[in-house]
C-alpha cells in the first residue's frame, strides 16, 4: 500500500464515523449537559409542563370531580357551558368576566402607556431633582398590590357614618368641591353594593367599579413604564434633537416624530407585555373589591373566573376558562406583534 | 452670505466633581469676517474649539460674549431654526425611521410647506447630491457615503443662507473621502452657499478650501488663502500643522547675515546681518532641500524612501526637534549609494524662521 492511499484511508474514516454515531452515543456524551439543567427540567416539568398538559386534558372531561377523580366521558360540555354561562353552579360568569377584563386592559395599557411616555419626557428634560422625581415614581413599583388595592379602595369608598351623616372618602369629598357629586345622596358609591351600573343586553355593566379599578390600574402601571421609557430616553442620541432643531421642529413635532419613533421598541414592548399583564390581572381587583370581586364576581377578571372554579371544586370548568384565556392572549399578542411589525421601525 | 464673528468667546464652566476648577475657554475673543460664497475651512487639532465655533454659528451653542453677524444681521440670540442655515453632522444624524425622502423633506414639513411642493423641492436636492434613486430607503441600507449625501441634501433643502458641515469626511473611508471632498466643493460652486466646515485634516482643508481658518486652543492662529499660509505661516505652530510630511525643525541661530545650524551657515539672513547673534527654530520645507554635492547643510543619512515621482531622504541631523528629518528630491537624481553623509543647499523660499521663546515667525 502507498503512503498516500495510507492516508486517504486515514482522513476518510473519522468523517464516516461522525455520520454513523448512534443516538444512544450522542445521549451519552451529552450526559454532562443534561445533569446540568436537570434540575431546572424538573421544575419546569413538574410546575409548567404537567399542569399545561393536565389543563388540555382536563378540560375536556365531562363532569369531572376532582374528589373522586371520576367523569362521564370526553367532549366539549365544558366549554359550551363556560361560554353560555351555564354552568348551573351559581359561580362567576364567563362573558361578564371576560368583558370585564377587556375594558379594563385596553383602556388602562394604552392610557397607562401615554402617560408614562408624557412623564418620562418631562423627567428627561428636568435637570433639578430628577432623581429625586425618578425615585418618587418608581416607590408603587414597590409596594404590595394587596396593599395598595386596599389603600386605593379608602379613596374610593364610603366608610361610614359621623353624626348620622355618611362620611366619604377623598374622590367623593374632591367631586362635591367641585359640585360635580349627584344630589342625592350627595356621592357616589364606587365600591359597595349601591354602585351605579349600566344594563346592556344581559349583563351588567359597574361603570363606577370599572373607573375605580382603570384608575388603579393606570396608576400601578406607571412606575415600571416610566423605568423602561425614561432609561429608552437616556440613550437618544442627543444629535437627533439638535437636528431637528435646526430643521426648525417644534417641540411637540420632536415628541411625536423623533423621540416616540426613536424608543418604539421599548413602547411595543410595554405594550405587548402589558396586555399580557392586563388580561392576568387578579390580585389588584382582590385588593379593591375583596374575594368576591365585587359581589357575583360583577367586576371579576378572567383569572379570578378560573381560581373561583378551581376553589368550588368544578376544575372541569377552570380548565376550559383557562384554555380560553390563552387563546384570547395569544390572538392579541399575534396580533400586537403583526401591528408592531409595521409600525416599529430599524 | 457674509459671516462676521466680532470677539465671540465661549466659556465652558468646570465639569462637577472634576478636581480642575479652571472655566475652559473654547473660543477666545475671535473676530474674523468670512466672505460671501466662499468655502471656508476651520483647521485644528482636536480640542482647538472650531467645532464649537462651528455649533456657535449654527445657533446650538450660545457664545458666552461676542457677537455673529449674518450680512448686518445680528444673529447672535437667534434660535438656530431662524438663522437660515443647514447643518450636516459629524455622524449625520439621519433619522433612522424615516425614508432618505421624509428625512430630506423634514426641514420643510416643519416650514408648512405642501406637501407636493416638498417632495419637488426634495428631490432637486437629492439630484444635486445624486441620490435621487435612494429616495425610498431607510439611512440603515446606505453605506456611509451615501448617508453623507442625504444628510448634506437635507441640509440643502430649505435652501439656507449658509451652510455648516462638522468634520464632513471623518467618517469615511480613505477613497471615498477624497471623492466626497471634490463633491462637496462641486455642490458649493454649484450653489454658491458660504459654506464652513471643521476639520482637523489639513491636507483636506488645503485641498478644497477657499479660505483656511487656523486655530489653536481657542486662538485664531492664521486667516487665508490655503497656498499663502503654507508659503508664510504665521508662526511655528502653523508652519508645523500644514504640510505632509511635515516641516522640518531646528535648533539654529542667526548671526552675521546667516542661518546658523550647527555651525553650518545654511541660509543667508540678511536681516541679522546689523543684530546680535540670536537663537532661532528653522523651519525647512521638505521640498526646500536641494541635493548639492558642494551645499551647506549636511545631513547623517538613515535610509531613502521611494515612491516613484520622488525620494525622501530621511535623515538625522543634532539640531533637529524631531527624531527625523524629512527632504523630498526628484526621482531622477542621481544619489551616491550607501552614503553615510548627504549634503543639501536650501531653497530660500522654503525656510522660516521663527523666535525660539515666542514662536512667532521672523523675517530671513
Amino acid at each position: 500500500m502507498s503512503r498516500n492511499n495510507v492516508n486517504a484511508a486515514a482522513a476518510e474514516e473519522p468523517a464516516v464515523k461522525a455520520h454513523k454515531t448512534p443516538f444512544r452515543v450522542i445521549l451519552f456524551q451529552s450526559f454532562k449537559g443534561w445533569m446540568f439543567v436537570l434540575p431546572a427540567v424538573l421544575l419546569m416539568c413538574l410546575f409548567t409542563f404537567y399542569p399545561i398538559i393536565n389543563a388540555f386534558v382536563g378540560a375536556f372531561k365531562q363532569n369531572y370531580l376532582a374528589l373522586n377523580d371520576t367523569f362521564d366521558g370526553w367532549g366539549f360540555e365544558n366549554f359550551i357551558r363556560v361560554l353560555a354561562g351555564d354552568t348551573g353552579t351559581g359561580g362567576a360568569n364567563f362573558v361578564q368576566c371576560l368583558v370585564n377584563t377587556m375594558v379594563f386592559t385596553f383602556i388602562s395599557v394604552p392610557v397607562s402607556t401615554l402617560l408614562a411616555l408624557l412623564i418620562s419626557v418631562a423627567l428627561n428634560n428636568i435637570k433639578r431633582l430628577q432623581k429625586f422625581y425618578q425615585s418618587v415614581l418608581f416607590l408603587p413599583y414597590l409596594t404590595n398590590a394587596l396593599a395598595m388595592g386596599a389603600v386605593f379602595a379608602t379613596f374610593f369608598t364610603v366608610i361610614g357614618t359621623r353624626n348620622n351623616v355618611e362620611t366619604v372618602g377623598l374622590v367623593n369629598n374632591v367631586l362635591s368641591i367641585f359640585g360635580l357629586a349627584p344630589a342625592n345622596p350627595g356621592y357616589i358609591d364606587w365600591i359597595g353594593v349601591r354602585s351605579p351600573t349600566w344594563e346592556l343586553w344581559n349583563l351588567t355593566i359597574p361603570w363606577a367599579k370599572y373607573i375605580v379599578v382603570i384608575v388603579y390600574e393606570i396608576w400601578s402601571g406607571l412606575p415600571f413604564k416610566i423605568l423602561i421609557l425614561f432609561s429608552a430616553l437616556q440613550s437618544v442620541n442627543k444629535q437627533y434633537y439638535d437636528a431637528a432643531k435646526v430643521d426648525g421642529a417644534s417641540k411637540s413635532t420632536i415628541l411625536w416624530k423623533i423621540t416616540t419613533p426613536l424608543i418604539s421598541p421599548m413602547i411595543s414592548y410595554l405594550l405587548i407585555t402589558g396586555l399580557m399583564g392586563g388580561m392576568k390581572q387578579y390580585s389588584a381587583v382582590v385588593g379593591l373589591f375583596g374575594q368576591d370581586m365585587g359581589g357575583d364576581y360583577q367586576v371579576g377578571t378572567m383569572v379570578g373566573y378560573i381560581y373561583q372554579y378551581v376553589e368550588n371544586g368544578f376544575t372541569g370548568y377552570a380548565f376550559a376558562g383557562s384554555l380560553l384565556l390563552f387563546a384570547i392572549i395569544m390572538v392579541f399578542t399575534i396580533i400586537n406583534l403583526r401591528v408592531s411589525k409595521k409600525r416599529v421601525h430599524y | 452670505m457674509k459671516i462676521t464673528l466680532q470677539n465671540l468667546t465661549k466659556i465652558f464652566p468646570p465639569r462637577k466633581g472634576s478636581a480642575d476648577k479652571k472655566d475652559v475657554y473654547a473660543v477666545n475673543d475671535m473676530s474674523f469676517e468670512i466672505p460671501s460664497g466662499k468655502l471656508v475651512g476651520l483647521l485644528g487639532p482636536s480640542g482647538c474649539g472650531k467645532s464649537t465655533t462651528l455649533f456657535m454659528l449654527s445657533g446650538l451653542e450660545m457664545p458666552t460674549s461676542g457677537k455673529i453677524l449674518f450680512d448686518d444681521q445680528d444673529v447672535t440670540d437667534l434660535a438656530p431654526e431662524k438663522r437660515g442655515i443647514g447643518l450636516v453632522f459629524q455622524n449625520y444624524a439621519l433619522y433612522p425611521h424615516m425614508t432618505v425622502e421624509k428625512n430630506i423633506m423634514f426641514p420643510l414639513t416643519n416650514m408648512r410647506v405642501p406637501k407636493e411642493k416638498a417632495k419637488e423641492k426634495a428631490l432637486d436636492a437629492a439630484r444635486l447630491v445624486q441620490i435621487e434613486e435612494l429616495m425610498n430607503r431607510k439611512p440603515s441600507e446606505l453605506s456611509g457615503g451615501q448617508q453623507q449625501r442625504v444628510a448634506i441634501a437635507r441640509a440643502l433643502v430649505k435652501m439656507p443662507n449658509v451652510l455648516l458641515l462638522d468634520e464632513p469626511l471623518s467618517n469615511l473611508d480613505a477613497r471615498l473621502r477624497l471623492q466626497t471632498r471634490e463633491e462637496i466643493k462641486r455642490i458649493q460652486t454649484e450653489t454658491g452657499i458660504t459654506t464652513v466646515f471643521v476639520t482637523h485634516d489639513q491636507e483636506e482643508a488645503m485641498s478644497i478650501c477657499d479660505i483656511m481658518v487656523v486655530m489653536k486652543s481657542g486662538f485664531v492662529q492664521q486667516i487665508g488663502e490655503p497656498q499663502r499660509i503654507y508659503d508664510d505661516p504665521a508662526n511655528k505652530f502653523v508652519a508645523n500643522f500644514l504640510g505632509t510630511p511635515p516641516i522640518n525643525l531646528f535648533h539654529g541661530t542667526t548671526a552675521g547675515g546667516y542661518v546658523l545650524i550647527g555651525g553650518e551657515a545654511v541660509a543667508e539672513s540678511p536681516s541679522s546681518a546689523a543684530e546680535e547673534p540670536k537663537n532661532v527654530v528653522v523651519g525647512v520645507r521638505p521640498e526646500g532641500f536641494v541635493y548639492d554635492p558642494e551645499g551647506p547643510f549636511t545631513l547623517r543619512t538613515d535610509h531613502i524612501e521611494v515612491t516613484g515621482r520622488d525620494k525622501t531622504v530621511i535623515s538625522r541631523h543634532d539640531a533637529s526637534e524631531k527624531p527625523l528629518v524629512r527632504s523630498i528630491i526628484d526621482a531622477d537624481i542621481p544619489l551616491p549609494e550607501g552614503a553615510n553623509e548627504l549634503r543639501f543647499r536650501l531653497k530660500p523660499n522654503k525656510v522660516f524662521l521663527f523666535d525660539a521663546e515666542t514662536e512667532e515667525r521672523l523675517p530671513l
